[in-house]
């Protein structure tokens, strides 16, 4: 019986995924913001130039890519682009010590052999391509650089994809055309990560941190072989080129650093073993757990960069509420707390404990004078700029939490004369927001990349005044493994009875809802869907909010494709 | 409520404990169990940083030092396991029959929570292996259970000879030549492995060798032969700088390996299991190959269907340096309790018994002159015990690592855990599993079609 | 002393070798009268009997007590200083189903299916199983043969462990083996989603259900028609369990899992069951002793479920449930590697971790004969109950006591097994190293 339900349906797929998809592209529209001059004046603002100072009803001058001026007794040239920016503040653009963004990543091999001698994989399947450089896969239009470059960031260190030697680093502007028009620094330094190929070695950590070192141990060999055999080839064997090796050079010559991703503490003192066997320059990046051994990361003299990533918080309301229900609660009935209560209790507690450590680890890397910058490797974009409060609700101080998104990272990078600061001279990588940036409800109005503007479109909060309208005409569109594809819905309320009909823009053809209801601001209904003298019911979901919906559209058993929505204009 | 400020009062203690870790204590009125020299009644142990300074008879407490009444209690040298998979993050590197060059020291976990359980039952220091999935394995680490400790290098026992795991019978061969069809798929091919490894490391050590002796050359020119760090390893082994700790069950693969290390002049070498290690007894005393065995562990493999637990007895009463290990984070609680089942299969006496989990494993280790026994200048690694450790009744009170107390049964809250995962699921409860062979961990994949 | 006792070790080697010489491989028990004097007497369930006897005759306890006629022609025993235990039992084994860990063709314990109650242990345990020897050569004279794997496994069956035949080893009960759906993560290594992990649950509660219902309704089918139900093996096998005349063994572990048990034993009003695991019994002790549930729990030697839990949970549970007011059994669990003999060890360390000695002992003696309904024929030292009983010269929890003799249905056991075996053999091996 099930099994014949179950051959039903999967001939049924192809029919569900021909209503729910159209043949029409949706063509997802790209800012383009047309640069009429590379001149601009932002005028009236507050000016941080570095953190701890301030410039008040100040002017800022940009031309040709640089800061022109920046005072209170600024001329503006006459061919400025004025931008009255009243009360909003201007920052140095800020910097990401590490991640990946505009990195494209490589897709998964389909099927993967396990080579014949997993002890002898070729070089690539074992994670030793140092030699790979990350501007050969760097995208200017991936989504990643607009993501952070509105949250304020203009400058990334970034990395490629893959697991122990992935390749050369470089330093990229977030904005420009090409991977080249990005790239500020290349190669500037030698990507690590301590972990292991899949069921080839090395493998385990343990492999990989003896390959490192005998990679490295070869290379200065070779290395110092190649300049004995440079000095006089007489007589001596001609040394083999080996680009593997050869990355390792300027390393070993300390011109660059390895950047390793570390995020817990003993992946971070694993690192740190390796820089005292080998004494390389080190670079940590994407730091989170590091508060436990401060003193060792001092000592070492590492660079820093804390992940701007923190574990979710422990919900205050939710919290809130429940004590209360306990207070009342104790209150009444006195009653004592059973063992497993009192054992959640205590997990909860040292969960959030740990939670406390991992927020309060920038203010105490800070309180231990360690100069730290940030990284964005593993956060979500979306979650920096209140990530970045609660560090500073935890007791980072806000000039630090600026100096390490600004100062910090571009003396790190070696890139203190062209940025960090506002100020005459340097490059025109800014940050306007229209209230301090650590401010909860601070928006990025403004970022300048090189000179060049990028406005932001900023959506003001619907005002929801507590009645949700199910009611007129909406387009949707639903992602679905053939694509995306639209229609319209048509709800109408008769005294609140509702009743619909939904089409899809191929057809047009419209069907009748069933089961229509409003429940909160979640929109639920069905409809069915024929063909070939079959019937498949499909139910919707959606939560209003506003002009606009979200939800999943199902269809049987086969899973849910997002849906999205909003209402035409009248 | 209390619960928690116990926890706190803990993390705290632990806290002092790591920045100063060695420890001042005097022991008083214990019966002393020194396993080397006799049982002495009402005896006072004194520690003065981390060493044991002085075994007598009332003894005043210098100014500050802190005192346990031991009275009625039973005062024994901190056991060692000889044979242990805790406090590491990863154990088999399967993808090569030879990996001499990994090393565990790299990947010590001093988190684990098993550390501190381990001390529950009295042990103070730990051989963590690297796994048995090849013929020759990687490097093995030597830990003290300082547990507390955030810092990974500060479990490691200082000053210790290196070791290294070796691995014969069914587990290299179905790894290698069952899972990844390359030699050994048989007890020929694991002593053909092994062989081989050893002629290379030697050509190897004899070609740097001659290299750095013409670099002394004024005016030398020429190439430095390429730097192979697992050749490298194995010449140390040749050269006598590496204990070799060889899983082994059968008696042929165990006289196989000797003779490869006679031919090749090892001769420091423990085998670990040697379930049938009795079988082959006179030849293992003769050579001084000494064994770290199972008290009672069998009939889990075919290699282990002849096995008994009279072989640790048989071993010992046969001139054979033995010592019972666990491998095995539930066993390694109460290795005092695996002692005592030699008295019943083979009737070894109490300081035998004792032995075999104390001086006997220090020996295995090269560590017999630092801890094993309670004698005056050795490390103050202790563990006290309510009852005599080798009745069943006897249960662990104090354990003590370089003058530190690190367990104490009586301020013991539940949670014991240093780091916690600040994304830990608290709704769900993964149960810990049962009997999971560590040793061959990593390599499950490889018999996905095998019933276990 | 010593070279006596080594003389003393000698002889009985060269004795040992003599009858393995004549007998092949193990020698023959021996039936019979036998008288043993002289002894301290546990008799578990009337309390302690100094300088006492027990009499056996063909099969069954005749006598017990301290002024005991001695049968004429009796097998004398002088048992001074050694102690007479009731043999012990553990109530959770694949002995005799199982002879190699890693080797599924020597494996009989685990049948595919997840319904399958009419597999039936008995009949698949080999009587002549190497484990059986060295397990009862412990004091371990009855083990609960039990099948494993999903929801249904099977039908275990207690056994002695002497005999050649299912019936001459059968110990007078049997009972279906439910796995209780598991509804946690099994492992770290479990990568399943929180989801899947519900919806396999949610699935195998589901499936027990309809089964059990499916039984419930068979049973009515089957006595309306006067046992002319149909071949239905699963269902046949799962009758005498509706009808409550043989138990439900329902292993369960974890917390969560133990309180659905106890739920859906309420709701399916499931009249005879015995919990078995129980690992997090501790946890939920009280809702246990309140359903009335009889628990074999074990093994004891195991680490805590939880990262948190206190370090020595495992050990203590046992004792926590009993003081809770649950009729606890404990079992070794000691599967993987056939170490059933360790099962006293397991009830010792229960003791040092907080249990009472005397209800330990009952724990695998006469609790475990209550538990299995067969209370009147072993599990105690009593006139009229079957012969089995060791004698040893001390605790027998301890690891220094030695079992002197076993006796099995009356037979009494020679004290050999292959691991002795192997001892005689080698200790002193002929040739040594060098063969001249």
């Amino acid at each position: 019986m099930t099994q014949r339900f179950l051959i039903g349906q999967i001939r049924w797929l192809p029919l569900v995924l021909a209503f729910i998809s159209v043949t029409g592209t949706f063509a997802q529209d790209e800012k383009q913001i047309a640069p009429v001059g590379r001149i601009y004046a932002l005028t009236n603002v507050t000016v941080v130039p570095s953190p701890g100072k301030k410039i008040e009803k100040a002017t800022v001058v940009i031309k040709d890519g640089l800061i022109q001026a920046v005072g209170t007794a600024v001329s503006i040239p006459t061919d400025a682009i004025i931008m009255k920016a009243d009360s909003m503040y201007v920052y140095a653009g800020f910097i990401d010590g590490l991640s990946r963004t505009g990195v494209i990543k490589p897709k998964d091999e389909p099927n993967p052999q396990r080579p014949k001698d997993p002890g002898n994989p070729p070089a690539d399947k074992a994670g030793i391509t140092p030699q790979n450089d990350v501007r050969n896969s760097l995208n200017p239009t991936d989504k990643s650089v607009e993501e952070l470059r509105n949250i304020g960031f203009t400058l990334a260190q970034v990395v490629p994809y893959g697991h122990f030697l992935p390749g050369t680093s470089a330093i990229v502007l977030l904005g420009g055309k090409s991977a080249d028009e990005m790239v500020l620094v290349d190669q500037s330094g030698l990507y690590s990560e301590l972990s292991g190929a899949q069921n080839v070695y090395p493998n385990t950590v343990m492999a990989v941190m003896a390959k490192w070192r005998e990679l490295y141990r070869n290379a200065s060999l070779t290395k110092s072989y190649q300049a004995l055999y440079a000095s006089n080839r007489s007589a001596l064997t001609r040394p083999l080129n080996d680009r593997v090796e050869e990355a390792f050079y300027p390393v070993i010559d300390r011109k660059i650093p390895v950047v390793f991703k570390a995020e817990k503490i003993l992946e971070t003192q694993r690192v740190l073993t390796l820089k005292n066997d080998l004494g390389f320059s080190l670079t940590i990046g994407d730091l989170k757990e590091g508060y436990p051994m401060i003193d060792k990361v001092k000592t070492s003299g590492a660079k820093i960069f804390l992940s701007l990533d923190l574990p979710d918080e422990v919900k205050k309301n939710e919290k809130k509420s429940k004590n209360k229900n306990d207070s009342l609660k104790t209150a009444k009935t006195e009653k004592p707390k059973s063992a497993a209560e009192l054992e959640k209790q205590g997990l909860e507690k040292r969960k959030n404990d740990a939670i406390v450590k991992y927020t309060g680890q920038a203010a105490d890397f800070h309180k231990a004078g360690i100069v730290f910058g940030f990284s964005a490797m593993s956060a979500k974009t979306k979650d920096i700029q209140s990530n970045l409060r609660r560090m500073i609700a935890a007791g980072l101080p806000e000039e630090v939490a600026l100096a390490a998104l600004t100062t910090n990272p571009a003396k790190m990078l070696g890139l203190e004369d062209r940025l960090g600061t506002v100020e005459n001279g340097k490059m025109a990588n800014l940050v306007v927001s229209d209230k301090p940036y650590f401010n909860e409800k601070a928006k990025v109005r403004y970022v300048f990349v090189d000179g060049n503007l990028y406005k932001l479109d900023i959506k003001e909060p619907k005002k929801s005044n507590g009645s949700v309208v199910a009611k007129g005409n909406w387009s949707y569109t639903t992602e679905t493994p053939n694509g995306t594809n639209n229609g319209k819905l048509t709800i109408n309320d008769d005294n609140g009875t509702l009743s619909g009909t939904i089409s899809n823009s191929t057809s047009g053809k419209g069907t009748e809802m069933k089961d229509v209801a409003l429940d909160g601001n979640t929109l639920s209904f069905s409809f069915e869907y024929s063909m070939g003298g079959n019937t498949m019911k499909i139910d919707v979901s959606v939560k209003i909010d506003g002009d606009a919906f979200e939800g999943v559209m199902t269809p049987g058993k086969f899973g849910s494709f997002p849906m999205k929505g909003t209402r035409d204009p009248k | 409520m209390k619960n928690l400020k116990l926890i706190a009062a803990c993390l705290f203690l632990y806290g002092v404990a790591q920045a100063q870790d060695k420890g001042n204590l005097l022991i008083k009125n214990g019966t002393v169990l020194t396993v080397t020299k006799g049982t002495l009644p009402e005896t006072d142990v004194l520690v003065k940083d981390g060493k044991i300074t002085q075994i007598a008879k009332n003894i005043t407490a210098p100014q500050g030092v802190k005192t346990i009444d031991a009275k009625g209690l039973f005062v024994m040298p901190g056991i060692i396991d000889a044979h242990s998979h805790i406090a590491l993050d990863a154990i088999n590197e399967m993808t090569s029959p030879v990996t001499a060059e990994v090393a565990e020291a790299d990947v010590v976990n001093p988190f684990q929570i098993n550390i501190y359980r381990a001390l529950g039952g009295g042990v103070t220091t730990i051989h963590s292996l690297h796994g048995s999935a090849n013929a020759i394995g990687g490097q093995c680490v030597v830990l003290k259970l300082r547990y507390g400790t955030f810092d990974m290098n500060a479990m490691k026992m200082e000053g210790v000879p290196r070791t290294i795991k070796f691995a014969l019978g069914e587990n290299p061969t179905r790894v290698h030549g069952g899972g990844s069809n390359i030699v050994p798929r048989t007890r020929m091919g694991v002593e053909f492995v092994i062989r081989k490894s050893f002629s290379d490391a030697k050509k190897y050590m004899e070609e740097w060798d001659a290299y750095n002796k013409n670099k002394l050359v004024k005016g030398f020119r020429g190439a430095s032969p390429v730097y192979n760090l697992r050749l490298e390893t194995l010449a140390e082994i040749l050269k006598g700088n590496i204990i070799i700790h060889c899983h082994s069950y059968r008696a042929d693969e165990i006289f196989m390996l000797l003779k490869v290390c006679k031919d090749f002049g090892i001769k420091k070498i423990t085998f670990q299991h040697a379930n049938e290690g009795y079988k082959v007894a006179p030849e293992l005393a003769a050579y001084g190959a000494m064994a770290s065995v199972f008290s009672d562990w069998w009939a889990y493999k075919f290699e282990v269907y002849y096995s008994t637990a009279y072989n640790a007895a048989i071993l010992t009463k046969n001139g054979v340096v033995t010592s019972i290990n666990s491998d095995d984070a539930e066993m390694m609680r109460h290795l005092y309790h695996e002692a005592g089942k030699t008295q019943k299969y083979g009737g070894l006496s109490d300081e035998e018994a004792l032995a075999l989990i104390t001086i006997n494993p220090a020996k295995q280790l090269g560590v017999e002159s630092r801890i094993g026994s309670l004698e005056v200048g050795k490390d103050a690694d202790i563990a006290i015990f309510k009852n005599h450790p080798l009745s069943i009744y006897g249960v662990p009170q104090y354990t003590i690592v370089d003058g530190i107390v690190r367990f104490d049964r009586a301020n013991d809250p539940a949670d014991m855990r240093l780091m916690v995962d600040p994304k830990q699921n608290l709704e769900e409860a993964t149960l810990s599993e049962k009997g999971v062979d560590r040793c061959m961990e990593g390599t499950e994949f490889l018999f996905t079609n095998d019933k276990n | 002393m010593k070279k006596l006792q080594l003389v003393y070790g000698m002889i009985t080697a060269l004795l040992c070798a003599l009858v393995f010489h004549l007998e092949a491989q193990i020698p023959k028990a021996k039936t019979g009268t036998f008288a043993l004097t002289h002894a301290t007497i546990e008799t578990v369930t009337k309390g302690t009997i100094t300088d006492g006897t027990v009499v056996i005759s063909h099969g069954k306890i005749t006598d017990v007590g301290t002024n005991v006629q001695l049968p004429a022609g009796a097998d004398v025993i002088d048992c001074k200083g050694l102690f007479i235990y009731p043999g012990m039992i553990d109530g959770g084994t694949n002995l005799g189903m199982s002879e190699i860990g890693s080797d599924p063709r020597t494996q009989d314990f685990n049948e595919i299916g997840d319904v399958i109650p009419q597999m039936s242990a008995l009949t698949a345990v080999n009587p002549n199983a190497v484990a059986i020897p060295i397990t009862r050569v412990s004091g371990i004279t009855t083990v609960l043969a039990s099948p494993q794997g999903d929801l249904y496994s099977g039908t275990a069956a207690l056994i002695n462990l002497h005999g050649y035949t299912p019936e001459q080893m059968y110990a007078g009960f049997q009972g279906v083996t439910l796995n209780f759906p598991n509804t946690g993560r099994r492992g770290f290594w479990d990568r399943r989603t929180d989801e899947e992990i519900k919806k396999a649950a949610d699935n195998a509660m589901k499936r027990m259900s309809e089964v059990w219902d499916r039984a419930v309704q068979y049973q009515k089918i089957d006595s309306a028609t006067k046992g002319k139900a149909g071949y239905y093996p699963e269902m046949q096998a799962l009758l005498p369990v509706v009808k409550g005349e043989r138990p439900l063994l329902i292993e369960a572990n974890a917390a969560k899992d133990i309180q659905s048990a106890l739920k859906w034993i309420k709701e399916k009003k499931i009249k005879n069951v015995i919990l078995t695991g129980v690992s997090e019994g501790w946890r939920v002790a009280d809702e246990i002793a309140k359903a009335k549930i009889p628990v074999i729990t074990g093994g004891v030697l195991e680490l805590p479920t939880r990262e948190y839990d206190r370090y020595d949970q495992a050990y203590a549970n046992a004792g926590q449930m009993f003081k809770a007011g649950v009729k606890v059994a404990i079992r070794s669990g000691e599967t993987n590697n056939q170490n059933y003999r360790n099962l006293p060890y397991h009830a010792g360390f229960a003791v040092a971790y907080g249990m009472d000695k005397t209800e330990a002992l009952k724990a695998i003696t006469i609790v475990p004969a209550e538990i299995f309904g067969v209370a009147d024929k072993i599990g105690s030292i009593e006139t009229g109950k079957v012969a089995n009983l060791f004698v040893c010269d001390g605790d027998p929890f301890e690891t220094k006591t030695q079992i002197k003799q076993v006796f099995i249905d009356g037979w009494q056991i020679p004290l050999v097994s292959r691991q002795t075996q192997l001892y005689d053999e080698f200790l002193k091996r002929e040739p040594g190293v060098s063969k001249k």
